[in-house]
């Protein structure tokens, strides 16, 4: 089901040209500018594969290309990602039936010199972090080059309906796909940005004195993006919790669902259970209910909630119970959810017998945490430690976001988990640096890049900002610039 | 750590294992294995996986035909299942000239009773249904031939000699070798000293590295080779392992379990101990990877990486016994082949070291051979 109505949102005007697609050979409506996931979603299809060894039904999870949850065949080639993959008119999809096999007779590829883009900053992502990084990396004075396997710009700020915090200067009182719009017509309008998306970076080389990421883009076409210094803005990834039969279709990720409802306009669900009372939880709820969706409850493992009071109070006034010191035990459902039992945690974590509660739903929202998206500065050779107070692996860094390797910058998610605030002040710090690393700068921009340290000190001065501050000293390499 | 040991291993790759394994089973104790980082990490973990018998020369068809005997009863006597499946190696031929020197390695082989053939390329498409048969005129194709999973044949080397009670000390680097009058008398580690007369030399890409400590010059080089792995298929699909020499000695198969595809070419670098992966090689494998499996174009790439060969001047190892200092023995440069290679030089080695001879060729890995000049002919170096 599409929505239509929405109090923030206008889909109407977002949709392209009606099309047909099939799937498992049924003609289905999609929109262009919409991926295969969230068309068939739409259509009410949740089951995208099943698994290889048990034929389980399997469906989306993370909905931005990173956990490989949603596979499918198109036009008779598996291991197609739907939750970032364009309709097309006339696609035949269907559901993948664990590994499939590839064609037995097709033409060998006409091999062609790859196309090559230079630029002297290349930015991996798109996000909050990537975006201002480019921005602030043209404004100091270099080519900018920023590529992003997602069909659009704006990273996780396209789905943000809420007002943020903060200062004027960082966006405070404007909703996050605003904030989207305003940083994606900047770095379109800015001439020194080149933007690539549908582009998955798949490798860094260093060749000789400069940098090499290597991408692929539609039709696996290869593609060089060469540069000085590059700025890996790869946000984040959500992180799945263990219980029984969680591999359901409709267990969803907090961000899939807001990819479906407030990025494509498609109704998630008719009632949810949001596991996880952090910001991501409580902010999921109200949108859920302003796409006009039924949340039946909250729950929470810890004893209190994890997020901003403003938003829990926001939520309970509501009329949506938070349940702290509460587990999902299992999920149930044919070949989708049904429903979900939960139950209460003792003071040592165990499921207190009795205690079970069963709510009837059709979606599973897990907003239990995210973990940062490395894998290319692994790739790189930059060096990794694991910080629990940045919510996982990260990359080893300087206050001006440098990594061990010289001329490979990180910003936003991928630095450490923290928020789309604090993801911008360190993509403008990293884009500046890797300005500067790249030549085409002058050091009178290291004052701007002392300001953001600045900024970035204050944001962080409030008890939330503690932790992940804990979180940096430890990750933290060289001396640090105050 | 132990401060004494009747025999001391320096490498813990599949061949330094092998060799333990095969003098424990033997009867041989107090065998100690040292690595410098953790078993396999070296060469083992990074290969690609082929076993084949199709070589050129009658030493290495002997051996590799009992090393296929060895593979085929690893399970065994292991006790794990080292995924040794015979699927098969498929060199693709191209051209007359290649189709005749195959033609007479098929001869050869055959009179050692390696079952290898020229087929037709109708019939090499039946084998590898994606195949690009566009340009073949006939493939040499052994049924016997196959692959195993280097990890599990690791570990299960590994298990089978603790069992029979050798030590193994990883993340334990051998830093000299202490002889006195051309006789060993301690192993120096970065973990402390540990007295032994009898020293094996299995570290294959670092193997120079101790030589030169002992004044002892085998020429052996490491030369860095790349591989990668693609995302899994259904597997079956490229059952064996497929050669082409005309794209550069590209060589791919598919893992017999989890169905990805792992392969590589002859592009190397060096002499060096730097094994980045180089852009060059993902696009130079992904060039010609689709040329002889089109449809491989579909399939991605989600793993590349470094490793050695460990290479001589005629891609042979130099196994046996060092002249000039007593019990100092060498199984190393296997250029490419010592993991299809590692149980029949495990079984040779130990015979050498326990009975004082062995009736494997093992006259052809002389050490020796380079400084008189009698280097081999080259054997075949891929996969």
């Amino acid at each position: 089901m599409r929505l239509n109505e929405h109090p923030i949102l206008n889909f109407q005007k977002r949709r392209g040209k009606k099309i047909k697609i099939y799937f498992e050979g049924q003609p289905l409506d999609a929109y262009e500018g919409e991926t295969i996931a969230m068309a068939l979603h739409a259509a009410g299809i949740r089951v995208l594969s099943y698994s290889g060894e048990k034929h389980r039904p399997r469906g989306l999870f993370c909905a931005i290309g990173k956990c490989s949850s949603c596979l499918v065949k198109v036009n008779g080639i598996p291991n197609v990602r739907s939750c970032i993959t364009l309709v097309e008119d006339g696609m035949r999809i269907e559901r993948q039936q664990g590994k499939e096999e590839i064609p037995k007779t097709v033409k060998p590829p006409q091999w062609k010199d790859a196309i090559k883009v230079e630029g002297d900053v290349v930015i991996i992502g798109g996000g909050p972090a990537g975006l201002m990084a480019a921005i602030n990396a043209a404004k100091a004075g270099a080519k900018v080059v920023l590529i992003d396997e997602n069909p659009m710009l704006g990273g996780q700020l396209v789905k943000q309906t809420h007002k943020f915090f903060g200062k004027r200067e960082q966006f405070a009182g404007v909703r996050g796909v605003k904030i989207a719009e305003i940083l994606i017509e900047q770095a379109e309008k800015n001439e020194n940005i080149e933007l690539y998306t549908e582009t998955s970076a798949i490798g860094i080389f260093q060749e000789n004195d400069r940098k090499l990421v290597v991408a692929i883009r539609k039709n696996k076409e290869l593609v060089e993006f060469w540069g000085k210094a590059i700025v890996v803005a790869t946000g984040a990834m959500e992180k799945m919790i263990p219980f029984e039969n969680n591999d359901l279709p409709g267990i969803y990720g907090a961000g899939a669902i807001q990819t479906l409802m407030n990025t494509y306009g498609v109704k998630p669900a008719d009632r949810v259970l949001i596991v996880g009372a952090g910001n991501v939880g409580l902010i999921l709820a109200y949108q859920l209910l302003q796409a006009g969706v039924e949340v039946k409850a909250i729950i929470e493992a810890m004893p209190k909630v994890g997020g901003y009071f403003v938003h829990a109070a926001k939520v309970r006034r509501l009329g949506i119970p938070i349940l702290t010191r509460h587990t999902i035990l299992r999920a149930e459902g044919k070949e989708k959810v049904e429903r979900a039992i939960v139950a209460q945690l003792d003071e040592n974590w165990k499921p207190i017998p009795g205690t079970e509660k069963v709510f009837d739903v059709d979606v599973i929202a897990l907003a239990v945490g995210l973990r940062p998206s490395i894998e290319l500065l692994h790739q790189a050779g930059c060096q990794i430690a694991y910080i629990r107070e940045l919510s996982g692996h990260v990359v080893r860094r300087d206050a001006r976001m440098e990594t061990t390797i010289k001329g490979i910058f990180v910003a936003g998610d991928a630095a450490g988990i923290e928020e789309a605030t604090t993801a911008m002040l360190e993509g403008k710090i990293a884009g500046i640096s890797a300005a500067l690393y790249s030549g085409k700068s002058n050091i009178s921009w290291l004052k701007e890049i002392e300001k953001t340290q600045k900024e970035l000190t204050e944001f962080r001065s409030g008890p939330f900002g503690k932790h992940v501050l804990e979180g940096i000293k430890k990750v933290m390499v060289g001396e640090i610039n105050e | 750590m132990k401060s004494e040991a009747k025999t001391v291993i320096i490498g813990g790759g599949i061949i330094g294992l092998a060799i333990a394994y095969n003098l424990a089973k033997m009867g041989e104790e107090d065998i100690v294995v040292l690595e410098k980082g953790y078993l396999g990490n070296g060469s083992t973990f990074r290969c690609g996986s082929g076993i084949r018998q199709q070589f050129g020369d009658e030493a290495n068809i002997q051996m590799m035909k009992r090393s296929v005997e060895l593979w085929s009863g690893l399970k065994e006597e292991l006790g794990m299942d080292v995924e040794f499946r015979q699927t098969g190696y498929l060199f693709l031929l191209y051209d007359e000239e290649e189709l005749e020197s195959f033609k007479k390695n098929v001869a050869l082989q055959n009179k050692f009773g390696v079952p290898s053939r020229i087929i037709s390329p109708e019939d090499a498409k039946e084998l590898v249904p994606p195949l690009n048969t566009e340009g073949i005129i006939g493939a040499a194709w052994n049924h016997t031939d196959g692959k195993a999973n280097p990890f599990k044949a690791v570990f299960a080397y590994a298990n089978a000699a603790k069992k029979l009670g050798v030590e193994i000390y990883e993340y334990t680097k051998a830093e000299d070798i202490k002889v006195e009058n051309s006789e060993i008398k301690s192993v120096i580690t970065d973990k402390g000293e540990i007295k032994t007369r009898r020293v094996i030399n299995a570290a294959n890409a670092w193997a120079k590295l101790l030589n030169a400590k002992l004044g002892i010059d085998i020429p052996i080089e490491p030369y860095k080779h790349q591989s990668v792995k693609t995302e899994p298929i259904k597997p079956g699909q490229i059952e064996p392992m497929v050669i082409s020499f005309k794209h550069d000695g590209v060589y791919l198969t598919q893992e017999a379990e989890q169905g990805g595809i792992i392969g590589g070419y002859g592009l190397k670098y060096g002499p060096t101990y730097d094994i980045t992966p180089t852009y060059e090689f993902l696009r130079g494998v992904s060039y010609r990877f689709t040329q002889i499996i089109p449809s491989l174009k579909y399939v991605n790439v989600i793993r590349i990486w470094g490793g050695y060969y460990a290479e001589t001047p005629d891609g042979n190892a130099a196994i046996g016994k060092i002249n000039e200092i007593n019990e100092y023995y060498i199984a190393a440069g296997f250029s490419g082949h010592g993991f299809m290679l590692a149980p029949v030089v495990g079984e040779m080695m130990a015979e050498l070291i326990v009975n004082g001879k062995t009736k494997k060729p093992l006259w052809f890995y002389d050490p020796y051979r380079f400084e008189r000049g009698e280097l081999r002919g080259k054997a075949i170096q891929m996969g």
